[in-house]
């Protein structure tokens, strides 16, 4: 791309530091040139999103400048981001569910121009329709449409406030295989029409497919831009991680043992009321890692908190080790030899107690006393035992543990589970949002935990810790396994295709 | 005796640990009291008083009488619990109020047919607990807000108790009075060397010590925790955050009967028609749990001082002719000061982020 081109986004040595002191970014500069896409690439905490927030005007820059079209700008609320041409389609839709399709634009429009009827919005919308070339169902009800289609309409109600930079956070990861095919198509007619795309992403692959240039940040700082046709995925994998090879974690053949869980023909609704899982079959065995993927929002979450009994069950059975649990809470279903990481560490951590204090959340029953009684000394023992066999770095046993960083605080969480030594570990996305140090600490951790004959079901968005870690896999889609097997039946093409709701 | 001292010598060790947390909890207490007064003191002088004069009749008659300050202490102190247990455990409950009428009643009740003050004391509590529980019950499974049930029922509870005065349970020799608890069911006082002490001063501060102990040192307080903090995590680790509601609430009513029922066993023996011994009990309460942090042993303090910006304020009145609300404007802003740490603490790290700038 030469330099004659105009520059749409010029964003100068941007800095965000939050109150607790974290530094999300620090002298970050970024310039993107009109009617080009531009890729974002960086691992999750990389400050991507972060960056984005503050050119939309959500998040304030602790130091920096910003530029737009040349001119200097500076913005107290995204409505002045959108007043300057700027939309940004958020992972999570911020449309109104229960509200039409052409409702929730004419929502969007009562904060910049009241006048609008809804009559002259449906009469933009489907002439822009037109012109880009897709469709989306005006009075069709948000919650009843596809994600692919609702996020399509998501970008037509920016289109439709005449915007000339369009903001896409992780766009993909709710999208289907197909969805994300067409998402692409669309992308590259908005860019015919001369609008500017910023596409926030961490998926290699994507960013070689449709950005003209990319920038990659790593743990909040600029680790470059180049031109996307000059380099390689290796290439840009490279600048990504830091270090040039993906994780490659040894392990030894699995030794199976007998079946420890059991799910038969299980149905759970989610927390809307729908039915989640549909009819799940599935056993676990000792001394395998059995993988679940997925694309978010397929039931998994749904699944293994039902398997924890969080979650209530509509039909089916649970068996643990033998003893049908199907009927029984979860503390029970944990003393049995049952163990839940949990996919947040909002859900699974109290941020405001101590260490000691989190540790004992699951281990309460080992230090209290026939009165009912806690234990303190005990459950210190408990959290020592913890920090030491994981190498937890905390300031001290009585901090909270909100001031632990993430990769430690998911080792609290797997930890206080391992010193429990149970017979069944469900992990869910345990390495989310960590760094490669952490990430690779936890998959080493679960690979020991199978050698000493574990059972462990792993569920994860993430296809490489996927294929890293199971020794067998199921593939959910709807709330249902539509294929499992041994690990070596899968590659990355299949497995894609399976969670796109394509038989493979 | 053994047990005794392991206790004490826990307990150092716990405040050793967390040395520097409760450092700094004094001296932003503190500061916030001194911001309170310097406010106060700005309002006096508006007003065309002398400050210092005020204040020094406020503080040498709030704490002239032992006595007098801690049985004052006594019902604030357990409506200061009320309050203070529910918010631990995610839930407000501003029924103190009420909870303390129906104890003060239904104690009345037990101990004048029974003549036994344990009785009515328990009695007084149960229906305190009961009174909580039905508000619990309510949010948990009708969805009802509880602040809302609260104020509700504290009127109910008002009218309800104004009309058994005037009607059923008034003294027939003093008409605007109700029945005085019989002589052989009063509680006394106890010889200590600064006086003479009423004996509920005492029973309320082994209430606020085991009021402790169960939130920081059993399953059932660790859960109410854990549920107030965190609800998603109670259900996680397989605690019921609904049943937490319903055991705080319950708690907390128990302790605002048993403010209701000390304060008429142990103090004023009898109720008047216009209900001015009872009336503010219950509300003053939230500002008690709010300046002892809602922590069962720094309500202790918190009470006393509130006692003690009560009596002041009423001598204030008569020695120097300011308003008597002046004691509530004081305790309003000093409340409010309270809320200045969070302040601080941004000052603090906004400081910390210029320096990381500069870097």
């Amino acid at each position: 791309m030469s330099e004659e081109k105009r520059r749409a986004v010029e964003m100068l040595n941007i800095s965000k530091i939050y109150p607790d002191g974290v530094v999300a970014l620090r002298d970050v500069n970024l310039t993107v040139y009109e009617g080009e896409i531009h890729g974002l690439l960086g691992e999750n905490g990389a400050g991507k999103t972060t960056l984005m927030r503050i050119l939309y005007g959500e998040i304030k820059p602790t130091k920096g400048k910003i530029r737009l079209f040349g001119r200097k700008v500076s913005f107290h609320g995204p409505w002045d981001a959108i007043r300057h041409g700027i939309g940004m389609v958020y992972q999570h839709f911020t449309l109104v569910p229960t509200f039409t399709v052409l409702e929730n634009l004419h929502l969007s429009f009562t904060s910049v121009e009241k006048k609008m009827s809804e009559s002259m919005i449906r009469r933009n919308a489907e002439k822009l329709m037109k012109e880009i070339g897709f469709e989306v169902p005006l009075d069709a009800i948000v919650e009843d449409l596809p994600i692919g289609v609702q996020q399509r309409a998501e970008i037509l109600k920016i289109l439709l406030r005449k915007a000339k930079i369009l903001i896409l956070d992780e766009p993909t990861s709710v999208l289907t295989p197909i969805e994300t095919r067409e998402l692409f198509k669309t992308l590259k007619k908005l860019k015919e029409k001369g609008i500017t795309i910023i596409f926030i992403t961490h998926k290699l692959r994507e960013v070689k497919e449709i950005t003209d240039r990319v920038t990659v940040l790593r743990k909040g700082r600029l680790v470059g831009t180049v031109e996307t046709a000059n380099v390689s995925e290796i290439d840009l994998a490279r600048m990504m991680v830091g270090r040039e090879v993906f994780l490659k974690i040894s392990k030894k053949p699995a030794k199976v043992g007998r079946k420890v869980l059991e799910t038969v023909n299980l149905w759970v609704k989610d927390d809307r009321g729908l039915d989640a899982v549909r009819g799940v079959s599935l056993d676990l065995y000792e001394g395998e890692i059995l993988g679940i993927a997925g694309v978010q929002g397929n039931g998994q979450k749904e699944l293994v908190e039902a398997i924890a009994g969080i979650r209530p069950i509509i039909k089916g059975r649970i068996i643990v080790d033998n003893v049908d649990v199907t009927n029984k809470s979860t503390v029970e279903r944990y003393r049995l030899g049952l163990a839940y990481v949990p996919d947040s560490r909002l859900v699974g951590l109290v941020f405001d107690m101590s260490l000691v204090e989190n540790t004992t959340l699951t281990n309460l029953h080992k230090v209290l006393t026939k009165t009912k009684r806690i234990l303190w000394d005990k459950a210190s023992e408990i959290a020592v035992k913890v920090v030491k066999e994981l190498d937890i770095i905390a300031p001290s046993l009585g901090a909270p543990v909100k001031y632990l960083s993430g990769g430690n605080q998911q080792k609290v969480m797997v930890g206080r589970e391992i010193v429990r030594e149970p017979k069944i570990f469900i992990v869910a996305e345990p390495t989310h949002g960590l760094d490669v140090g952490a990430t690779e600490f936890i998959r080493k951790t679960l690979i020991s935990l199978r050698d000493k004959d574990k059972a462990i079901l792993l569920v994860s968005t993430d296809l490489d810790e996927i294929m890293q870690l199971s020794d067998r896999i199921a593939v959910m889609y709807e709330g249902k396994i539509v294929a499992i097997g041994k690990a070596e039946e899968f590659s990355v093409e299949r497995l894609g295709l399976l969670m796109g709701g394509v038989k493979a | 005796m053994m047990s005794l001292a392991h206790f004490l010598m826990k307990f150092r060790e716990r405040i050793r640990a967390r040395y520097e947390e409760y450092l700094v909890i004094t001296i932003e207490t503190l500061a916030s009291a001194i911001i309170g007064f310097s406010i106060g003191a700005l309002v006096l002088y508006i007003l065309g008083f002398n400050p210092a004069k005020i204040y020094f009749i406020l503080f040498s008659k709030g704490l002239s009488n032992p006595n007098y300050l801690l049985s004052k202490s006594t019902p604030i102190m357990l409506t200061g619990l009320a309050f203070a247990i529910p918010m631990l455990a995610g839930v407000f409950n501003i029924g103190g109020e009420g909870q303390l009428y129906i104890g003060a009643l239904i104690s009345l009740i037990v101990v004048t047919s029974t003549h036994n003050p344990a009785l009515g004391i328990l009695a007084g509590m149960v229906a305190g607990a009961a009174l909580g529980t039905f508000k619990a019950v309510l949010k948990v499974y009708r969805g009802v807000n509880e602040v809302i049930a609260a104020i509700m029922l504290n009127w109910v509870m008002y009218f309800l108790i104004l009309y058994l005065l005037t009607e059923k349970l008034y003294n027939p020799q003093i008409p605007h009075e109700s029945i005085p608890v019989p002589e052989d069911a009063r509680l006394g006082k106890i010889p200590t060397p600064i006086g003479d002490i009423r004996l509920i001063f005492f029973i309320a501060v082994i209430a606020s010590l085991i009021i402790y102990y169960i939130l920081y040192y059993t399953n059932i307080g660790y859960m109410l925790r854990v549920a107030g903090l965190s609800p998603k995590t109670a259900k996680y680790a397989g605690f019921n955050p609904n049943l937490a509601i319903i055991y705080s609430m319950a708690l907390g009513g128990a302790m605002a009967g048993l403010g209701g029922s000390l304060l008429l066993i142990g103090y004023v023996y009898s109720i008047d028609t216009t209900m001015s011994t009872l009336f503010g009990l219950g509300f003053t309460g939230i500002g008690v749990a709010l300046l002892g942090r809602n922590n069962p042993i720094g309500i202790i303090f918190s009470a006393i001082f509130f006692s003690m910006l009560i009596i002041g304020g009423e001598m204030i009145e008569l020695l120097a002719g300011a308003p008597p609300e002046l004691a509530d404007v004081l305790t309003g802003v000093i409340v409010i000061a309270l809320a200045l740490p969070y302040m601080y603490r941004m000052l603090i790290s906004y400081m910390r982020i210029r320096r990381l700038i500069k870097k």
